[in-house]
């Protein structure tokens, strides 16, 4: 198990590739985002995009998918997320298309009230043409690795944080 | 169609009504999000969260529909997608049995400086839950066409 004190500021985690197909595409905008340039090829030809491209929100699900796959890989400690500081959804996703996911470490602080700690991480999506189809920054909690017969240590210590 | 100049600052809306279900949140996680607490019942007793939880991007997605399912029917073609958002926050966890809607607040509506024919939006959202807490709250961003010159409200 990895724990917040594994973590580097600066750290680099490579998350993988992935295909967005175009029934992937259609399924989830058919489900959560349901726009004609998101769920129907031919009216998208006549949208503003000039083709079917995905929501924005499945391009987050992507992100998050390749993350929690990397978390389980990397067996990280992983407790969740408060909120994304900010996204940019710059280019569109379009069927086909292979994303890459690289995710950097800019900011690590622990919790004061818990035996975790506050990730920052900023993540680009790369597609397969080395054009950046998104950015997001965003935080991640992470726990602290468990503290067990610590010689010298009050017990109100244990696992507890600054 | 609803243009850049139908969106009036400050305007508030409330609408949406999604009843998240145990099965949607497992299915939403187990492909996009597959951590313990969203997609095993037994592991997110253990967990923090004392229970199972819908991922924080599900969460975005019923969004979505909400706004989606809102819209229905205004054929809205002078929408042109979304550049992103910031500020978002997952302020309470969404727990299956949960009911959703959506606060909705104008904050701006500003034309392009170089692209005449449009313009963009930012709006101030909020997830409510059945006991009407704040569960996600974020500023959302829309690009829409301007109304085009000549052509009466």
């Amino acid at each position: 198990m990895k724990y917040f004190e594994d973590i580097e500021l600066g750290e680099v985690w490579d998350l993988g590739s992935r295909l967005v197909s175009e029934d992937e595409i259609v399924e989830f905008a058919t489900q959560y985002d349901p726009q004609p340039f998101h769920t129907d090829a031919a009216a998208a030809e006549e949208s503003f995009f000039g083709g079917l491209i995905a929501s924005g929100w499945h391009t987050c699900a992507i992100f998050m998918n390749l993350l929690a796959d990397t978390i389980k890989l990397q067996e990280l400690a992983s407790l969740g997320a408060p909120g994304i500081e900010y996204c940019r959804w710059l280019v569109p996703v379009r069927p086909g298309d292979v994303l890459h996911g690289r995710t950097t470490v800019v900011e690590m602080r622990p919790s004061r009230s818990k035996p975790m700690g506050l990730v920052t991480c900023r993540t680009e999506l790369i597609n397969q043409d080395g054009a950046k189809v998104a950015e997001l920054q965003g935080v991640g909690m992470y726990g602290c690795r468990p503290v067990v017969d610590a010689p010298g240590r009050a017990p109100g210590e244990i696992g507890a944080l600054a | 169609m609803i243009y850049l100049e139908d969106l009036v600052v400050g305007q508030e809306r409330a609408f949406g009504h999604y009843e998240v279900t145990e099965e949607e949140v497992m299915a939403f996680a187990g492909r996009y999000d597959n951590q313990p607490f969203h997609t095993d019942k037994e592991a997110a007793k253990d967990s923090i969260y004392g229970g199972l939880i819908a991922s924080g991007w599900h969460t975005c997605a019923m969004f979505m529909r909400m706004v989606c399912d809102a819209q229905a029917g205004q054929n809205n073609l002078a929408m042109m997608g979304s550049p992103g958002f910031d500020d978002l926050k997952w302020l309470l966890p969404v727990r299956p049995g949960d009911v959703l809607s959506v606060r909705s607040k104008i904050l701006s509506a500003t034309p392009s400086d170089n692209k005449p024919d449009r313009g963009t939006v930012r709006m101030q959202n909020w997830v409510l839950n059945q006991n009407g807490d704040v569960v996600l709250e974020m500023t959302n961003m829309g690009r829409y066409l301007r109304r085009p010159a000549g052509q009466g409200v």
